[in-house]
């Protein structure tokens, strides 16, 4: 496992580099109101489909969430792109010994309760049309060994176009406990529930 | 200018997107084509008139509001038509739809929603003016159902997927029911087989 070497500086000056980007690209960057429970870290899980996605935890995690950052990311992408290690990214070799490594890592970042932690549970890149989403084993011992006060986040991002030649993307988020607080398989649950809530809103979406 | 609007349409697309993905299906020479699709974005247009370009190689028309006409009036060089859903011109429209589809060359286009809505409904909402134009073209045509979706994927540009499907008989449906019924199992396939895609 590569450990992140977070830096305060370089991760805000990114945060404005990316927003101007994707400003370009989106129309529209459209998070859903919610409100994060003050004074808890953030384990905040989100369904992977994209290129983007990283880059969309990092903007609201900046803001919206009001954390710092970190990211967990494969080890083959973390080595390709070693720079993201300056803006919290550190790495995770799937299916090793190193990746219980990596979850000791992460729920030691979340004993404290400035930080954030990105984690995609799905593990793989999967269709944002997807109705189910896959939670890793992973997670139940990453949040078993979780100390301090950490709140559980589901993000789910979707992209839609209405009118715009530019796509816009609507993150939803939703509380799903404090870790220690729920069990596994509820959690499981909750996501898959959160997520099917979050199609349904999206499909009545206002434009 | 018709000419110019091909090729701008064209090169819109392909910037825009990193892949147009379609299946490939039958086309009747001596049949015009009512497609029916699912609306959600601008580019749906854009992207069927890339696809009957490519594939289906009609003239293509397509119904669109008449509020969007006023604003993108070029639209009507790449072969859109209008209508205004809330006056008795909806009738002129819906015969000129008609029309169009006598001549075996055409392709009308045409969104049964009448309105955007959202990539992820679940159900596919149809209008009555689409019934009409089916009822008095019996079988000069061939239907053709599409079900659009875009996602990204690993790429920094959007992908779109269409998904097309011929129906051999339009007698098939006797109904505007029956025929937004099917429209809609082949829109849950379509919606079915983009999910399943995992990189």
């Amino acid at each position: 496992m590569l450990p992140s070497r977070q830096n305060d500086t370089l991760s805000r000056m990114f945060y404005r580099f990316m927003r101007w980007w994707m400003s370009r690209n989106f129309k529209e960057i459209n998070i859903q109101p919610f409100e994060p429970r003050p004074g808890h870290s953030i384990l905040l899980l989100t369904n992977h489909f994209s290129w983007w996605d990283g880059f969309f935890a990092n903007y609201a995690a900046f803001n919206n969430l009001k954390r710092r950052l970190y990211i967990m990311m494969q080890h083959d992408h973390f080595l390709k792109h070693w720079y993201f290690k300056y803006l919290g990214a550190f790495s995770m070799k799937k299916g090793s010994r190193e990746m219980l490594e990596s979850l000791t890592y992460s729920a030691g970042l979340l004993n404290n309760p400035e930080n954030l932690v990105t984690i995609f549970p799905q593990g793989a890149l999967y269709s944002n049309h997807e109705t189910f989403i896959h939670v890793e084993n992973g997670i139940e011992r990453l949040i078993k060994q979780i100390k301090g006060p950490c709140q559980i986040v589901y993000q789910c991002t979707l992209i839609d176009y209405f009118e715009g030649l530019k796509p816009r993307a609507y993150m939803h988020h939703f509380d799903c406990g404090v870790a220690g607080e729920v069990p596994f398989e509820e959690l499981r649950q909750r996501i898959n529930n959160f997520h099917q809530q979050a199609l349904k809103k999206q499909a009545n979406m206002e434009h | 200018m018709n000419r110019f609007m091909h090729y701008y349409i064209r090169w819109i697309v392909g910037r825009h997107f990193h892949k147009l993905s379609f299946n490939s299906i039958e086309v009747d020479p001596q049949r015009s084509i009512l497609l029916i699709s699912n609306h959600f974005s601008f580019w749906d247009g854009l992207i069927l008139y890339c696809v009957n370009d490519r594939l289906l190689k009609k003239k293509l028309h397509v119904m669109m509001l008449e509020d969007t006409a006023r604003k993108t009036p070029a639209l009507r060089y790449a072969g859109a038509f209008s209508v205004n859903k809330n006056s008795r011109d909806v009738l002129q429209s819906l015969n000129y739809a008609v029309q169009l589809l006598d001549d075996p060359q055409n392709l009308v286009l045409i969104f049964p929603q009448g309105k955007l809505y959202s990539n992820f409904v679940d159900k596919v909402y149809f209008e009555k003016g689409i019934w009409r134009i089916i009822e008095q073209t019996r079988d000069n045509f061939r239907l053709v159902f599409s079900a659009t979706f875009i996602q990204h994927l690993k790429h920094k540009k959007p992908t779109a997927t269409v998904y097309l499907k011929s129906i051999d008989e339009n007698s098939a449906y006797k109904s505007i029911d029956e025929l937004a019924k099917a429209y809609q199992q082949h829109y849950d396939l379509s919606k079915q087989s983009e999910t399943e895609i995992i990189l």
